[in-house]
C-alpha cells in the first residue's frame, strides 16, 4: 500500500509542474495586461510612461525570466504581489481559502448525504415513484446551471421571506449558527449538479451490484435485505462514486467561483475572477495554482480511497 | 436646477458660487473664479425628503465592485474612489450641482498665471488628531505628482501641470505650475487623484487598506473583495455633519444580489441598471432615485497612415453621424431614460452644447442627408466595417441599434462584443476600426478634449491623419486660459468643430439610477463618478 501512495504522488508531481506552466502561459495569454487596464482611461499617456508603470509593477523581464522569478519563489512559499493592491498573494490567498473550502465541503456534503440515499432507493425500489421522481430529480438537476439557482433561491428568499443569507462573513468556529446560515443556500447552489450526478451513478452502479451471483448467495443464506444492501452492495457500488467524487470537487470549485460572486462571499474563485478581470498575475497564477493542487490532491485521496476499497487495485 | 440645501444647513463656510467668485476676485488680481469648471449641472431629478433630521444609525451600502485598495493616489480604478471618498476631502469641492465651494482652503489667489497661494482654514483635525498645515499638502501634492505603490503613475495624465508646492507659512501654500493650466481647480475640486493626507502618511500606515484623511468619516477596516468600515468622524470641520453614526460598502458584485438585498434590509441602497432600478419602482420600502451622469456613450474610429478605409473620408464619418437615430436609442435600449450628448456630457457644467443644438444641427437624424453625403465620397452603395465593444451593460444592446440604423445607408457594421481587459488592450494599442465605448467623469472639460489634439499620445495612435485646426486651435488655447468666461467660448466651438469633422461620434448620455430604502434621507444621484450623496444623508429609522 506505501508503495502504492509514493508512486501516485510520484505522478503528481510532474502534473503539478506542467500545470504552473500551463497556468503562467495561458495567463500571459489572455489579450491585454493591467497596463492597459491602468492606462485605459488615460488617452494621452505615451509608450514611455506606460514603460515605466510595467517596471513599477515588476512585469519586465521575458517570459522565461518571470516565468524564473514566480517558480523560484513559489518554491519558496512566496506567491509575490497582487499588482493591484501589492497585498502579498499569499495573505489574499489565505484569506479566500477557509471561505471556499468549507463551501466546497458543505456543497460534497450535501451531494453525497443526499445522493447516496437517493440512489439506493431508487435501485432497490426500481421503476417505483420513488425511482421515477429521482430520475426526474436527477436530469433536472444535472440541467441547472449553478449560477442560476444561485440567484433564484436568493431572489425567492428575499421575496417570500424578506430574508438573504448575512453579507458579512463569520467563521464556523465564532458562530456556527450564523456562519451554517450563510453558506447553506451557496451550498445548495453548487451541490444540486453533483448530487444528482452522485444519485445517477449510484443507481447505475448499484442496480448491477444488485443482479450479482454474490448478492443472490447472500439472500439465500438467509442474511437480511438490509445487510445485503449496505455491506455487500453499497460497499462495492460506491468504488465508481469515490472517483466521480473525485471529479465532481473540481466542478464544486469552479461553481462556487460564480455562487461566491453572487452572495458577496470573498473565496478563492471571487478572488480569481476578479484578478482576471484586473489582469492581476500574481494572483491569477496563485489561485489557479491553488485550485490545481487541490483537484491534484482529491485525487491522490480517491486513488489512495480506491487501494483501501478494493485492495486489488494497490496490488496490481 | 434648484438647490434643495436646508435652509438651517449645518454646513457652515459654503459659499455658493457668485460669493465664491466674488471672494476670489477680492484676494488677488486674476484670480480663478470659482465654479469655472463647472456650474449650474443639472443633478440630481429626484431625492428623498429632508424632515425630522434624525443622527445616529449604521448604512449600509452596496457596491458594485470591490475597491481593490484605499491609497489616496494613483488609484485608477473608480471603485477604489468608491472606498476612500468618505475618508478623504481636497483643498476645494463641488457641490452637488458642481459648483465649486471652499473645503479644506477658504480661499485661493493667483499671484501669476504659474502660481496660486491656498489658504487653509485653521482648526481643522485629520481622523488622528493632528491638526492640518501647509507642510500636510506639500507633502500630499509630492504625492499626488509621484504617487507611489500601490497607485500607479498611469494616474499622472489626470494631473495638471504643477511643478510644485511649498509651505508659506502653516497655513499657506504655494502651489508653482510649470505652466499655466487652468485644469487646476477642477483637479482639487474632484478629489479624485488630489486628496490631501497629513504629512508622513505612507509611513505610518498601510495606505492599501486604511485611511488618515478629514472626511466625514473616520475608516476603521478595508477588507479587499468584501467590505469597507467607516465611523463618523466626531471632529469633522462642516459643524453638525455627519450625521450618521457609521457606514459600510459592502461588495456585491452582482446585480441580483444587490436587489434581494435591498428587498430584505440587508443593505440600505446600490446603484442598479435601468431596467432592474425601474422594477423595483413598485416596492413600497424603496425610493429609486435617478440622475444625470458623466457616462456617456460614443463610437471612435480611427484613421491611421497608410490604410485607406472609407471613414477616412470626412462625408463618410458625416453620413455616419446624421444616420445614427439617437432619439431612437434613447427609446429602445434607455426606456427613454437617457440624453443626446456631444463631446462633453449633458450636466456637466455650462461647456457641453445645448441639447436643442445637438438636435437640430449637430447630430440631426437626416437619412437623407446621409445618403447624399454617401454618395457625395462615393460610397453610395456602403462598406462592411467591425465595430468592438464591450460585452457587458448596455454595449450589446447600443451596438446593435446603431447596426440596425447605420444599414439604411448601407453600412454593415459586424459587432465584435469583447471582455474589458480585451477592449482596453486592443483600445490602447489602435486595433480597432470602430469602437462602440463610454466616457466618464473628468476633473475638467479639457479632459473630454483633450484626445483630439495632436500633442495627445493617443493621437498619432487613434488618427494621425486627421485635421482639424479650428478645434486644435480650441483645445491648445482653453488650457492655458485661466480665465471661465474666455474659456467657454472657446470649448464650444471646439466642440462644435468636432461636430462637424467629426472623428469620434458621441451619441448619448444615460442617466444613473440608485436605489435607497425609504429610511435613507437627503440622498441623491451624483452627478461625477462619486457617492457622494452618501455624505449628508441620515436616516430615518
Amino acid at each position: 500500500m506505501g508503495s502504492y501512495i509514493l508512486r501516485r504522488i510520484g505522478f503528481a508531481i510532474p502534473t503539478l509542474f506542467g500545470v504552473t506552466i500551463g497556468i503562467f502561459l495561458m495567463v500571459r495569454l489572455l489579450p491585454g495586461d493591467i497596463i492597459d487596464i491602468l492606462f485605459g482611461g488615460d488617452l494621452t499617456a505615451s509608450e514611455e510612461v506606460k514603460d515605466q508603470a510595467r517596471e513599477q509593477l515588476g512585469l519586465n523581464g521575458s517570459y522565461l525570466e518571470q516565468y524564473w522569478r514566480w517558480i523560484s519563489g513559489v518554491a519558496q512559499g512566496d506567491f509575490g504581489f497582487s499588482l493591484r493592491n501589492t497585498e502579498p498573494v499569499s495573505n489574499v490567498i489565505l484569506d479566500a481559502l477557509p471561505i471556499t473550502l468549507e463551501l466546497v465541503i458543505l456543497g460534497l456534503l450535501i451531494a453525497v448525504l443526499i445522493g447516496v440515499p437517493l440512489g439506493v432507493i431508487s435501485a432497490v425500489k426500481r421503476d417505483s415513484a420513488h425511482d421515477y421522481a429521482a430520475r426526474v430529480g436527477g436530469l433536472v438537476g444535472v440541467s441547472i446551471p449553478s449560477f442560476w439557482l444561485a440567484t433564484l433561491l436568493l431572489l425567492f428568499t428575499s421575496r417570500v421571506f424578506g430574508w438573504v443569507p448575512p453579507l458579512n462573513y463569520v467563521s464556523p468556529f465564532d458562530d456556527p449558527i450564523a456562519n451554517l446560515s450563510q453558506f447553506i443556500l451557496p451550498a445548495i447552489s453548487i451541490s444540486v449538479f453533483t448530487l444528482a450526478i452522485v444519485m445517477r451513478m449510484v443507481r447505475a452502479t448499484m442496480l448491477e451490484v444488485l443482479g450479482q451471483d454474490y448478492v443472490r448467495t447472500a439472500r439465500a443464506k438467509g442474511v437480511s435485505r438490509r445487510t445485503v444492501i449496505s455491506k455487500h452492495a453499497l460497499r462495492n457500488a460506491l468504488i465508481p462514486v469515490i472517483t466521480i467524487v473525485g471529479f465532481e470537487i473540481g466542478v464544486l470549485i469552479g461553481g462556487a467561483a460564480i455562487v461566491e460572486i453572487i452572495f458577496g462571499l470573498p473565496g478563492v474563485g471571487y478572488v480569481l475572477l476578479q484578478a482576471i478581470f484586473g489582469r492581476d498575475y500574481p494572483v491569477i497564477q496563485a489561485a489557479a495554482l491553488l485550485i490545481a493542487v487541490t483537484f491534484i490532491f482529491a485525487n491522490l485521496l480517491v486513488d489512495i480511497l480506491y487501494g483501501v476499497l478494493d485492495p486489488r487495485i494497490s496490488q496490481e | 436646477m434648484p438647490n434643495n440645501e436646508k435652509p438651517n444647513s449645518p454646513q457652515t463656510g459654503e459659499l455658493n458660487r457668485r460669493e465664491l467668485l466674488v471672494k476670489a476676485g477680492a484676494v488677488g488680481a486674476g484670480a480663478i473664479a470659482a465654479g469655472s469648471l463647472a456650474g449650474g449641472a443639472k443633478a440630481a431629478v429626484k431625492r428623498s425628503g429632508t424632515t425630522n433630521l434624525r443622527r445616529g444609525g449604521r448604512l449600509i451600502w452596496g457596491l458594485e465592485s470591490d475597491p481593490v485598495h484605499v491609497a489616496p493616489y494613483g488609484q485608477i480604478l473608480t471603485s477604489g474612489h468608491w472606498g476612500k471618498e468618505f475618508a478623504y476631502d481636497s483643498l476645494v469641492e463641488w457641490d452637488r450641482n458642481l459648483n465649486v465651494k471652499p473645503a479644506l482652503a477658504e480661499k485661493f489667489q493667483i499671484v501669476s498665471k504659474t502660481e496660486i497661494l491656498w489658504t487653509l482654514k485653521k482648526g481643522i483635525k485629520f481622523h488622528n488628531g493632528k491638526e492640518l498645515t501647509a507642510d500636510d499638502v506639500v507633502y500630499s501634492i509630492g504625492k499626488m505628482l509621484n504617487p507611489p505603490l500601490p497607485g500607479s503613475i498611469s494616474t499622472l495624465g489626470q494631473v495638471p501641470a504643477i511643478a510644485g508646492a511649498d509651505a508659506v507659512s502653516k497655513y499657506v501654500v504655494r502651489l508653482r505650475l510649470k505652466q499655466p493650466d487652468a485644469r487646476v481647480i477642477g483637479f482639487f475640486a474632484w478629489g479624485r487623484y488630489a486628496p490631501i493626507v497629513p504629512e508622513g502618511l505612507y509611513d505610518q500606515i498601510n495606505v492599501a487598506r486604511n485611511a488618515i484623511g478629514t472626511g466625514p468619516y473616520r475608516m476603521v477596516g478595508f477588507n479587499p473583495n468584501d467590505r469597507v468600515e467607516y465611523v463618523a468622524n466626531q471632529s469633522f470641520w462642516k459643524t453638525g455633519l455627519p450625521y450618521m453614526d457609521a457606514i459600510t460598502l459592502k461588495t456585491l458584485p452582482d446585480e441580483q444580489a444587490r436587489v434581494a438585498a435591498l428587498r430584505a434590509g440587508a443593505i440600505d441602497g446600490a446603484t442598479l441598471s435601468v431596467d432592474v432600478a425601474r422594477s423595483l419602482a413598485g416596492d413600497s420600502n424603496l425610493v429609486v432615485l435617478k440622475g444625470p451622469n458623466a457616462g456617456f456613450r460614443e463610437l471612435q474610429m480611427t484613421i491611421k497612415t497608410g490604410e485607406n478605409k472609407p471613414w477616412h473620408n470626412q462625408k463618410v464619418r458625416l453620413a455616419v453621424n446624421h444616420a445614427i437615430n439617437r432619439a431612437d436609442i434613447i427609446r429602445r435600449v434607455y426606456s427613454g431614460e437617457a440624453e443626446y450628448s456631444g463631446h462633453v456630457p449633458p450636466g456637466y457644467g455650462p461647456w457641453p452644447l445645448t441639447d436643442a443644438e445637438l438636435r437640430q444641427k449637430y447630430e440631426k437624424f437626416d437619412l437623407p442627408m446621409a445618403k447624399k453625403l454617401m454618395a457625395d465620397a462615393g460610397f453610395a452603395n456602403g462598406f462592411s466595417v467591425t465595430m468592438t465593444t464591450f460585452s457587458g451593460q448596455d454595449y450589446p444592446q447600443i451596438s446593435a441599434v446603431v447596426q440596425s440604423q447605420l444599414k439604411q445607408i448601407k453600412v454593415d457594421v459586424n459587432i465584435v462584443a469583447q471582455e474589458g481587459g480585451t477592449f482596453a488592450a486592443n483600445n490602447g494599442a489602435g486595433r480597432f476600426d470602430w469602437d462602440l465605448t463610454g466616457r466618464g467623469m473628468r476633473g475638467d472639460v479639457d479632459g473630454y478634449m483633450a484626445e483630439f489634439h495632436p500633442a495627445a499620445a493617443i493621437f498619432k495612435i487613434w488618427y494621425p491623419e486627421y485635421r482639424n485646426v479650428r478645434a486644435w486651435r480650441g483645445i491648445g488655447n482653453g488650457r492655458i486660459q485661466l480665465d471661465p468666461a474666455k474659456r467657454l467660448p472657446i470649448y464650444k466651438d471646439a466642440q462644435r468643430a468636432l461636430l462637424l469633422n467629426p472623428v469620434q461620434i458621441p451619441l448619448v448620455a444615460i442617466k444613473k439610477y440608485q436605489v435607497v430604502r425609504k429610511r435613507v434621507q437627503n440622498m441623491y444621484v451624483a452627478f461625477s463618478d462619486f457617492n457622494s450623496g452618501l455624505r449628508n444623508v441620515w436616516l430615518s429609522e
